[in-house]
């Protein structure tokens, strides 16, 4: 497709990215576009989503980097962070984005966001209000799904 | 919203009669020419204007902004002893406000700096190198092709005017801009980013600066009429948050809707929320045409006075708010003025409560709708007197002097009443609001309030009918006319009467009513026998004219007020040495 315009950063970026991968994560552009990437990042260990694989899909839009690349989730999590849809609460994707920062970068960003969920800062207010209420039950709830839908892949 | 004050005391009026405040004590002299008056020029400004010796605010242009601000910028600029764009960066953090700006770098340089990114020396130790990589496209450039803020992170010049650019048109943002690397707070200034950006983008961004001294100092607000480019700075502690800007608009430096004095901020705000909830039920009353009470042919409002002559053969006078003859309306009966009140149906012999309920319902928005119509058709009346005053001064004013053989000097008095005309609307408009809420249980000061605005609002359609029509004969006449002195007399006395009695309701409810306790003994020498307030079932609020407020002749001697003040018509007790309306003495004869 419209692949040929690839901005040079771009496509550091994507050779980078697959030749030192960072621990836990892949990240591969689409055949047909290049912007596309298929993402997958292990449950980090100590978390309730330790030995999940969770399929994200990365997005680098018209204005990236000035403008941050759009991240979701494809399967399903239970964070209070994450929405139903798989959008992502992080400020790095939000207001805080920089252009100095990248997609590794982001995605280490949304691995670390796996190890520490913050309720007080909630996308789904459901999920905070369980995990704010019942640590400990939410985090079953967690693992629980993390058994049922980020197993198999 | 507040159910809870529309239903109050709907059906509570049987207790009216305590401590009535009488409307007559006097007043009946003011039968169109007996009222005493003084026209000579100095003495009406000394009175107009004696609200407002210090002015409280300044009307800014854009030139005017701008040089405050590189004051200001100055300023901290020499006392800090940092550069220009630094003492910017420091206000815009701390809201223009110089104080702020001093007392925490005094207190804490470092912590500011920090703060506002304002950086001493660069963070990075890569100086000397001749070559960098940029950080947002990877590639590599000579050193003098790539620029930094105080730290030291270079990006290419390309990076650099795509991430300004990018905030500029973000917004605002832009001048809380940092360095794009994300673990360095260091500010990025105009300085930096006039070397980076287009002309188009340069102008945005000064505008933006522009706008942060109007919008984030509390001292200053933009004039909130359409189209306005005026900002006004405001001095603290002055009495009265009405500030008119040069576009000729009045609002309210606090909260930026249209003037509204004497009625303070929450009732607006409460009254605007209010109109918004009604509006569907309200959409009738601006209709411009009502059927005539006599002959029930529509009848169209072109005008702004509410005194309404239905076309021949009819001919009927009666008053556009409440429909009853106009001959009921002050002037004649020598009565009490009471257009103005809201009276409630008794509710006798109701005894089913859910009926009872039902009515309550039905007459609070009966209530309601009594307020809303004489607000919103103050606010049509007064913009057609605006447009009428404007006619008058491009046209009419002209034609009348050489027609009278006039100077234009000498009709100045012409242009004094309209604008008068144009406040009280204003005025009147917004006690229509108090009124409304007004608790019902407060007798005597809704009385008294009443009162006051009766007075004033009887005061202003015989200035307005005055300005209106009869000025009509003059400037139709073929030549001079005999009676144009008299009229000038009589249009100069009532623009001056009005002023008094606005005046006084603007300052009785500027103190809240608290006159009413001190004049309470005043007040209850009038017979509660003459109460006229209460009529029957059905009355006003639907459309008859059963009112039964004429008084005045069946008041005991004794209690007649021994002597009107000179300067705002109230009848005083003879007890009292200075007006107890004005506080003014009368001055020795
Ligand atoms: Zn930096
Ligand atoms: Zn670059
Ligand atoms: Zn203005
Ligand atoms: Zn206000
Ligand atoms: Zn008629
Ligand atoms: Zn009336
Ligand atoms: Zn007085």
């Amino acid at each position: 497709m419209a692949n040929s315009n690839l901005p040079r950063r771009i496509i550091k970026e994507t050779q980078r990215l697959l030749s030192e991968p960072a621990p836990g994560i892949s990240a591969s552009p689409s055949e047909e576009n290049m912007r596309y990437f298929n993402v997958m990042i292990l449950g980090p260990t100590q978390s309730p989503y330790e030995g999940g694989v969770f399929k994200l899909e990365l997005f680098l839009p018209e204005e990236y980097p000035m403008a941050a690349p759009k991240v979701r989730f494809l399967t399903k999590i239970y964070h209070p962070n994450i929405d139903k849809l798989g959008r992502i609460c992080l400020d790095i994707l939000k207001d805080k984005w920089s252009p100095a920062l990248q997609i590794r970068t982001v995605l280490l960003s949304i691995q670390a966001l796996l190890s520490a969920p913050n309720p007080d800062d909630p996308l789904s207010e459901n999920i905070a209000k369980h995990w704010k209420a019942n640590e400990a039950e939410a985090v079953e709830t967690a693992k629980e799904w993390t058994n049922l839908y980020a197993s198999g892949a | 919203m507040d159910s809870d004050d529309d239903m109050h005391d709907a059906n509570d009026l049987d207790s009216l009669d305590d401590d009535y405040y009488s409307g007559d004590n006097g007043m009946g002299s003011d039968d169109g020419d007996g009222f005493e008056f003084d026209n000579s020029d100095d003495s009406d400004d000394s009175t107009s204007h004696h609200h407002r010796q210090q002015p409280s605010y300044t009307v800014l242009n854009e030139d005017d902004i701008r040089q405050r601000q590189e004051e200001v910028i100055t300023r901290i600029s020499t006392v800090l002893s940092i550069p220009r764009v630094s003492a910017s960066i420091l206000l815009r953090h701390y809201n223009w406000d110089v104080t702020k700006v001093h007392d925490a770098w005094f207190a804490d340089e470092e912590r500011v700096r920090k703060a506002t990114g304002l950086l001493e020396s660069s963070v990075v130790s890569n100086q000397n190198m001749k070559e960098f990589n940029c950080g947002i496209c990877f590639e590599a450039y000579p050193r003098d092709r790539m620029y930094a803020a105080a730290c030291g992170h270079y990006f290419c010049s390309a990076c650099w005017t795509g991430y300004v650019s990018t905030s500029i048109n973000d917004g605002p943002g832009c001048l809380m801009l940092r360095c794009p690397d994300p673990s360095c707070g260091a500010a990025v200034g105009q300085d930096l980013i006039n070397l980076l950006v287009s002309e188009e983008d340069k102008q945005k961004y000064s505008r933006y600066i522009l706008r942060s001294y109007v919008e984030d100092n509390k001292k200053t607000k933009w004039c909130p009429a359409p189209g306005c480019d005026f900002a006004v700075d405001f001095v603290a502690g002055s009495s009265s948050f009405d500030v008119s800007c040069n576009c000729s608009f009045s609002f309210c430096w606090n909260c930026t809707e249209e003037a509204h004095r004497p009625v303070d901020c929450v009732t607006v705000a409460k009254w605007i929320l209010k109109n918004c909830a009604e509006s569907e039920n309200m959409n009738w009353i601006l209709a411009n045409s009502k059927p005539c009470p006599k002959c029930k042919r529509p009848i169209e409002k072109n005008q702004g006075c509410m005194h309404i002559t239905c076309t021949p053969p009819c001919k009927f006078e009666f008053c556009w708010l409440c429909l009853g003859a106009w001959s009921d309306h002050g002037e004649r009966t020598g009565g009490f003025y009471a257009c103005n009140r809201y009276e409630t149906a008794k509710q006798e012999g109701l005894y089913d409560e859910a009926e009872k309920r039902r009515e309550m319902a039905k007459n609070s928005l009966e209530r309601y709708t009594h307020y809303y119509e004489r607000w919103a058709t103050n606010q049509s009346s007064r913009l057609k007197a605006v447009a009428d005053l404007q006619q008058m001064q491009s046209v009419h004013i002209e034609k009348l002097s050489d027609k009278q053989c006039q100077p234009e000097t000498q009709l100045k008095f012409i242009t004094e009443a309209w604008l008068q005309i144009i406040e009280c609307r204003r005025v009147l408009k917004w006690t229509y609001a108090y009124g409304y809420y007004l608790p019902e249980n407060e007798h005597a000061k809704r009385q008294f309030f009443e009162y006051l605005q009766g007075e004033a609002e009887s005061g202003l359609e015989r200035l307005h009918q005055c300005a209106e029509k009869e000025l009509q004969t003059y400037l139709n006449a073929e030549g001079p006319s005999e009676g144009f002195n008299d009229f000038k007399t009589k249009l100069a006395g009532l623009t001056s009467v009005t002023r008094n009695y606005f005046e006084n309701l603007v300052r009785a409810l500027e103190n809240g009513l608290s006159d009413v306790d001190s004049q309470g003994a005043c007040s209850k020498t009038t017979s509660s026998k003459n109460l006229g307030g209460v009529t029957k079932r059905g009355g006003r609020g639907k459309g008859t004219t059963s009112r039964t407020t004429s008084t005045g002749p069946s008041r005991p001697q004794e209690d007649s007020p021994s002597w009107h003040c000179e300067h705002c018509t109230f009848a005083n007790a003879r007890a009292n040495v200075t007006c107890q309306m004005c506080n003014r003495s009368p001055s020795a004869r």
